[in-house]
């Protein structure tokens, strides 16, 4: 009898197909992803249909990914210089830290998963990019607690747009495939749900800035410009090398 | 008769022995018929592209989707397989293509879908080395339980092994791979071969070490490699010796650079630690 659940299960899940594409699924997909579904399809006795990466798409993938660990090592490397000299001022936005800190950790290990998995090379300027960032985290913090939170503000702005981007041409991948008829594996419905899980805990992030008196830094508009065009520059070079 | 002699010159081009009837046919339909051999071009957008130099270094590597297409056509590979057999006696040279062409049943002609000549023959060497790795990794005894420097010095020790029916060919094939024209395809194929090593071994840094392993399993491969082309041992057990030596340094190299490193980032968080607990706001 151990195989019937099993089979049912399989066949509700091809019966209803999953479209990325439509605003239920979204939602479905961002916050609760369903294993059982998964186990479900990848299982079958018909094996699904994927396309073959083409070369662009496939450098596009390596370059998101690079991108993606690099701005995530430095977004640890800025919370974590950042903390001692604002706690010294401000104990209060202890758990608030950590909270953040822990999330970006938690980032920064799954795109470094990803990488070895993917067979992606890191940045070559890895080091650049870490005491960049730790000077970046160290110098707001002791401009006091709105930069840090200006700074803050800046980069998440900056990282949940480029995100966006991201998820928006997979998207369109991913509805190409559909359109031609293939199948959408769970390898590609995984990095979607992945990415856009960690876009919306970067805009959580911008929100406690900006509730943090971030706009209140003074001049607001240089230090958030400065800090936006070098997030721009890094995730251009970061794209490349 | 035109159309009659292309077919008679595809036939000649397919693996058959008509030889005899080509006399008649003007040589403009055998050279039109020689483009089905070569590999596709640009008027082709479906096809993916097949030289090697043009495939993307190391790109993404997805662990479900088909994966790319060899980088050598149908035909290209049964003509350099047959040729590779040839090596040992005639070398990596354009007499072991022609010959291969042969007993693949072409014409000594169609070697001329090689514009690269004995290069060709290189690559293939390299290519089909470096992927049957993969597979020669299940047959080495215990893999599952050694650390990653032993995965790594039995998967290199497998891919020297590799050149062995080879190997009094080799010196000559380094020295056409060190010619201007093919240095940078020789230069990228190390490159992957040490990616490749690395990768089945089970590494999964992804930091600047990154860079550093592969730059140094390279050097201690080609070096092996070049070490390996003298060595009269049996076995090459000479040259056993010399690889285990030679990543043996690596490994102190790699352990000092560490500890220098642990040593410096802990000082200098003690000193930052010393400066604020004297209530200096840093």
């Amino acid at each position: 009898m151990a195989p019937t659940p099993l089979l049912l299960r399989s066949a509700a899940a091809t019966s209803t197909p999953l479209r990325l594409t439509t605003s239920t699924a979204r939602r479905l997909l961002s916050t609760t992803p369903q294993p059982a579904a998964s186990t479900g399809t990848s299982t079958n006795e018909t094996k699904p249909k994927l396309k073959p990466l083409t070369p662009s798409q496939k450098a596009f993938l390596s370059s998101a990914l690079r991108v993606n660990q690099a701005g995530e090592l430095a977004a640890t490397l800025i919370y974590t210089s950042q903390t001692p000299p604002l706690l010294r001022r401000e104990p209060h936005l202890r758990p608030l830290m950590s909270h953040m800190y822990e999330q970006e950790a938690a980032h920064l290990l799954t795109f470094n998963t990803l990488l070895a998995k993917h067979r992606v090379r890191p940045t070559a300027l890895y080091p650049l990019w870490s005491v960049l960032a730790t000077g970046l985290g160290w110098g707001t913090a002791m401009m006091g607690k709105e930069a840090a939170m200006a700074c803050t503000e800046a980069v998440e702005t900056e990282i949940g747009g480029h995100y966006n981007g991201q998820i928006r041409t997979l998207l369109e991948m991913v509805g190409q495939w559909e359109a031609e008829g293939y199948d959408v594996g769970e390898e590609f419905r995984e990095l979607i749900s992945t990415l856009r899980r960690i876009r919306d805990e970067e805009l959580e992030h911008l929100d406690h800035a900006v509730e943090h008196d971030a706009q209140k830094a003074q001049p607001h508009w240089l230090l958030t410009g400065v800090i936006r065009a070098g997030c721009k520059g890094a995730i251009w070079v970061s794209e490349r090398v | 008769m035109p159309p009659n002699c292309a077919a008679v010159a595809r036939l000649l081009l397919r693996p058959s022995t008509a030889t005899a009837t080509a006399t008649s046919c003007p040589l403009r339909a055998i050279r039109a018929a020689s483009t089905l051999v070569r590999p596709p071009t640009s008027a082709s957008p479906q096809t993916t592209p097949r030289s090697l130099s043009q495939s993307h270094p190391r790109p993404y590597h997805s662990t479900t989707h088909p994966p790319p297409p060899s980088p050598f056509t149908p035909t290209e590979s049964a003509i350099l397989s047959a040729s590779y057999a040839h090596v040992p006696t005639h070398g990596f040279t354009p007499s072991s293509l022609a010959l291969g062409a042969r007993a693949a049943g072409y014409l000594d002609i169609s070697t001329s879908i090689f514009p690269e000549g004995a290069f060709s023959l290189i690559k293939w060497h390299l290519y089909t080395q470096r992927t049957a790795l993969a597979g020669k990794k299940d047959s080495i005894a215990g893999f599952e339980s050694m650390s990653l420097t032993e995965r790594v010095e039995a998967l290199t020790w497998e891919r020297l092994m590799g050149n062995g029916e080879v190997v009094g060919r080799w010196q000559e094939a380094l020295a056409i791979m060190a010619q201007p024209t093919y240095v940078f395809a020789s230069v990228k194929e190390l490159a992957e071969l040490a990616d490749e090593i690395w990768y089945l071994a089970g590494d999964v840094s992804v930091d600047p070490t990154w860079y550093t392993k592969r730059a140094s399993l390279s050097a201690i491969y080609a070096a092996s490699e070049l070490f390996m082309t003298n060595d009269r041992s049996p076995d090459f057990s000479e040259t056993w010796h010399f690889l285990r030596r030679r990543l043996a340094e690596a490994g102190e190299i790699g352990d000092a650079t560490r500890s220098v490193r642990e040593w410096l980032s802990f000082t200098a968080s003690a000193g930052v630690n010393v400066l604020r607990s004297k209530g200096v706001p840093i």
